[in-house]
């Protein structure tokens, strides 16, 4: 069975990777390369707390969660990809045995205190379970960290090669292959890189601690899973063979065999690894798994006390957020993608996984994890940085590819109707304004079929008396998307003369907004 | 030069001799017409040696070709045949560069990329003619992948035998410009190595510059912070096209944009000349295609400061255009 579970673990991991590496373009669409987000446990009750509903899309996690009761937190021995990782994680760096561990178990009840917490918050709408969702942190960290650093390794290991005269034209061929289907056409650069590579590492590192460190204590999705396996009825069944070598207690995943009573489990620990029976001397053989009608019950590793000092340090967490202050300043550079939900509905429903920047960085990175930027629940939405990179014009891929939609998908008609800015000139540093010489490249780029920056001709008094005949760009707003093009654009080495604020942008479900009051424009 | 007026002359008297008229109206020529092909033959007659001896020697090449109501590759075919075919263009065992502008996420029919079925025609005239490769690159502005699917130049360039790739960033090399205003440029290295260039760009309008031609499409060879040309931008072009000229320049037509440019997007600024200019001179081509757009060489800096800086082959005074119109 351990055999067969860790065949299972590396096919889902590949199956979840390759979904990963087709959310790019051109993206067909016919196999959905968030189907792996949603097989996050999490997701279906999160939305049950907001809407009392619960979605059909969600269909991979719903068949978890319905088959947990009977067969215990399966999904983590041997589907979710963070486990498989840090599975792996664990080989290499050798995580010890429960005997070195088992000090760490008293911080079990962790897992469900932040469980409590992420459910008590949503319940007034404040959602940060998604930080902490594993496939949330599997792909933001793909995304961010694995899949840049990897296509850079791959990227300056091939083009080293190519250097070499007889290896040219077969590197090339292969970098080719790379380049249009695994490797992103530009390297991607994300901001926020260090923390989420932090966050993932800590995760990863944890390893050395005990096995499966994550899982034990942290993880909000084992929690979950682990209170509705208590009852489960697929147990493991000890002969009366068991010597008590105490070797399948010291080699569990998740120490989910209690010292000195190795008959029984931990049904809300037990990943379902088999694990225990991989190791049981072969002569023994005392271990077997079977379905019992009347299974018994383990409690989950939460006390009274725990869940009242829970409560009351998610209503101080609760009280700190709204007191905080809001940075308006930022809050006008907060350019969401095409199609997104209005904020407070955004930043509820978004689970920071990154889907939407992974498929928008093929771009270049216009869309990246957001900071810290007006209030901490900012933190890695995804936000169009567009002096990195634009809104591509024939691009509507974002809203494809979101788990939880909170990023709705538009044709690709709407999306290129649907503004989500408006650009703005800075003439202190826009070189016709503050140069009096010609530029417009933002103007040559302008996608809009009518396009949204126009100039004029006028005449400017150079300083040594001359006259000079330059363009002056300005913007029209009614015809801006605010894709930012021209802030990307922008030739400037610094700031650009032009940006992109959240300002005139149309939120999806939101009502249209009212036309712009005619007023007959300065310039025809 | 006096070749080629003797030929129009001929041309011209074929014509109102009612030789060239189809048979129809020839069952039907009157008198009135008789007489003057008679007469007309008459003078042929006494002025045919003269006429006819410089053809029997090889006819002079024209600067250009200016071939117009046909499909790209019928286009092509017929303005190389004009020009001697692409042979006299590439030697055998050639690596040749063909550079279309495939600068934007557009489809063909909206004019901002060039026509991807002449692009594919060209790739194959050159393999035929001998080239050894024919590489076939641009840098983008729109995102690569997009631009190189939705002209649908990649597609069509690969099938008919190019080798078509994507810029590779490490590839660039630092050339001596040393003009005016630009003293060096990042030059992308397969274009600098290859033994041929032929340039290929699209007939669209431009806001800064008027309109976007040959000289303008050799920016897609180009490395560096490119937003930087297009401050003072006529001086730094003709300064780096100076030093990167192509073996012949085709200018296509076939579509033109005439509004909006270059991005375009809007199919009501697309018009359809079906005209395809082809030179070995750089300058002379984009100065052609003026007309076009119904321009004078004083409305576009860009030409005008290269006639001016002496980049072109020949006099665009006297330049030789052979000028076809197929049916």
């Amino acid at each position: 069975m351990a055999k067969l579970r860790r065949v299972v673990q590396i096919v889902f991991l590949a199956f979840f990777v390759s979904l990963f590496l087709i959310a790019r373009y051109p993206y067909s669409g016919n196999v959905e390369a968030d189907l792996f987000l949603r097989f996050s446990p999490l997701i279906p009750l999160f939305h049950f707390l907001q809407d009392f509903s619960l979605s059909l899309v969600l269909w991979p996690a719903l068949i978890i969660l319905v088959a947990t009761p009977f067969l215990g937190r399966f999904f983590c021995g041997w589907i979710c990809p963070l486990g498989t990782t840090i599975d792996a994680a664990g080989r290499l760096i050798a995580s010890p045995s429960n005997r070195v561990s088992d000090r760490w178990e008293k911080l079990r009840f962790l897992k469900f205190a932040l469980l409590v917490g992420c459910l008590l918050l949503a319940l007034f709408s404040v959602h940060v379970w998604g930080y902490l969702d594993p496939l949330s942190i599997f792909n933001r960290a793909l995304t961010v960290v694995f899949y840049p650093l990897g296509t850079l390794f791959a990227d300056q290991a091939m083009l080293a090669a190519t250097k070499v005269e007889f290896l040219e034209t077969p590197v090339f061929f292969l970098y080719d292959l790379f380049k249009t289907h695994i490797m992103p056409e530009m390297q991607a650069h994300s901001q926020q890189l260090f923390w989420i590579a932090l966050f993932i590492g800590a995760i990863l590192g944890a390893e050395k601690l005990s096995r499966r460190f994550w899982c034990r204590n942290i993880c909000p999705a084992g929690a979950w899973l682990g209170f509705l396996s208590q009852f489960r009825m697929f147990e493991r069944i000890v002969g009366e063979a068991c010597p008590v070598c105490n070797k399948c207690q010291t080699e569990c995943k998740m120490n989910a065999i209690p010292r000195g009573d190795v008959k029984h489990t931990n049904k809300a620990e037990c990943i379902d690894c088999f694990n225990c029976g991989a190791v049981c001397p072969p002569k023994v053989n005392a271990i077997t798994y079977r379905w019992r009608w009347k299974p018994y019950h383990t409690p989950v590793d939460f006390t009274r006390r725990q869940l009242v000092r829970t409560t009351a340090g998610s209503a101080v967490a609760l009280g700190l957020l709204s007191v905080g202050l809001i940075n308006r300043d930022a809050k006008d550079r907060q350019v969401r993608p095409p199609g997104a939900l209005p904020e407070d509905l955004f930043a509820d429903k978004c689970i920071r996984c990154q889907e939407c920047v992974r498929i928008c960085a093929s771009n270049g990175g216009c869309l990246q994890p957001d900071g810290i930027r007006t209030t901490v629940l900012d933190l890695w939405l995804p936000a169009a940085v567009m002096r990195e990179g634009y809104c591509e014009f024939n691009c509507n891929l974002c809203g494809l590819v979101c788990p939880t939609d909170a990023i709705m998908p538009l044709a690709l008609e709407t999306k290129q109707h649907t503004p989500i800015g408006l650009a703005h000139f800075d003439k202190d540093l826009c070189i016709p304004y503050a140069q009096n010489s010609d530029c417009i490249v933002c103007e040559e780029h302008c996608p809009t079929a009518d396009k949204a920056i126009k100039f004029e001709l006028k005449p400017a008094t150079l300083r040594d008396g001359g006259i000079r005949i330059v363009k002056y760009p300005y913007v029209i707003r009614d015809l801006c998307i605010g894709c930012g093009i021209c802030e990307t654009k922008c030739p400037l080495p610094g700031q650009a003369g032009i940006f992109v604020t959240t300002e005139n942008q149309r939120r999806a479900g939101a009502p249209a907004l009212p036309p712009a009051p005619a007023q007959a424009s300065p310039y025809g | 030069m006096k070749d080629f007026s003797y030929t129009q002359m001929a041309g011209r008297f074929l014509k109102t001799s009612g030789l060239r008229r189809s048979d129809n109206e020839r069952v039907n020529m009157k008198r009135r017409d008789f007489l003057l092909s008679a007469g007309a033959s008459a003078v042929g007659g006494t002025l045919f040696p003269h006429v006819f001896e410089p053809l029997f020697a090889a006819p002079p090449r024209p600067h250009a070709v200016w071939v117009e109501n046909g499909e790209p590759a019928v286009l092509l075919t017929a303005a190389l045949k004009e020009m001697g075919g692409m042979g006299s263009f590439i030697s055998r065992g050639d690596v040749v560069v063909v550079k279309p502008n495939v600068g934007w996420d557009r489809a063909p029919q909206f004019a901002a990329t060039t026509n991807p079925d002449l692009v594919a025609a060209l790739v194959q005239e050159c393999l035929t003619a001998g080239a050894k490769t024919v590489k076939v690159f641009d840098r983008t502005c729109n995102n690569p992948l997009r631009c190189y699917t939705n002209s649908q130049i990649e597609e069509k360039a690969k099938s008919a035998g190019a080798d078509v790739t994507h810029i590779r960033e490490n590839r660039f090399v630092t050339k001596a410009i040393n003009g005016e205003t630009v003293k060096e440029w990042p030059v992308y290295r397969d274009y600098l190595e290859a033994d041929k260039v032929i340039n290929v760009p699209i007939a669209k309008h431009h806001s800064l510059c008027r309109v976007t031609l040959g000289m303008k499409n050799l920016m897609g060879v180009m490395g560096g912070n490119r937003g930087d040309i297009h401050n003072g931008f006529t001086r730094k072009i003709v300064d780096i096209s100076r030093t990167i000229l192509p073996t012949l320049t085709i200018i296509d037509a076939y579509r033109i944009l005439t509004a909006n440019g270059p991005v375009g997007g809007n199919l009501a600024h697309v018009k359809h000349p079906r005209t395809l200019i082809i030179s070995p001179c750089l300058v002379s081509a984009d100065y052609l295609a003026l007309d076009l757009f119904g321009l004078k060489v004083d409305q576009v800096d860009v030409v005008a400061d290269a006639l001016k800086h002496g980049l072109n082959k020949f006099d665009s005074k006297t330049l030789n255009v052979k000028r076809l119109r197929l049916s």
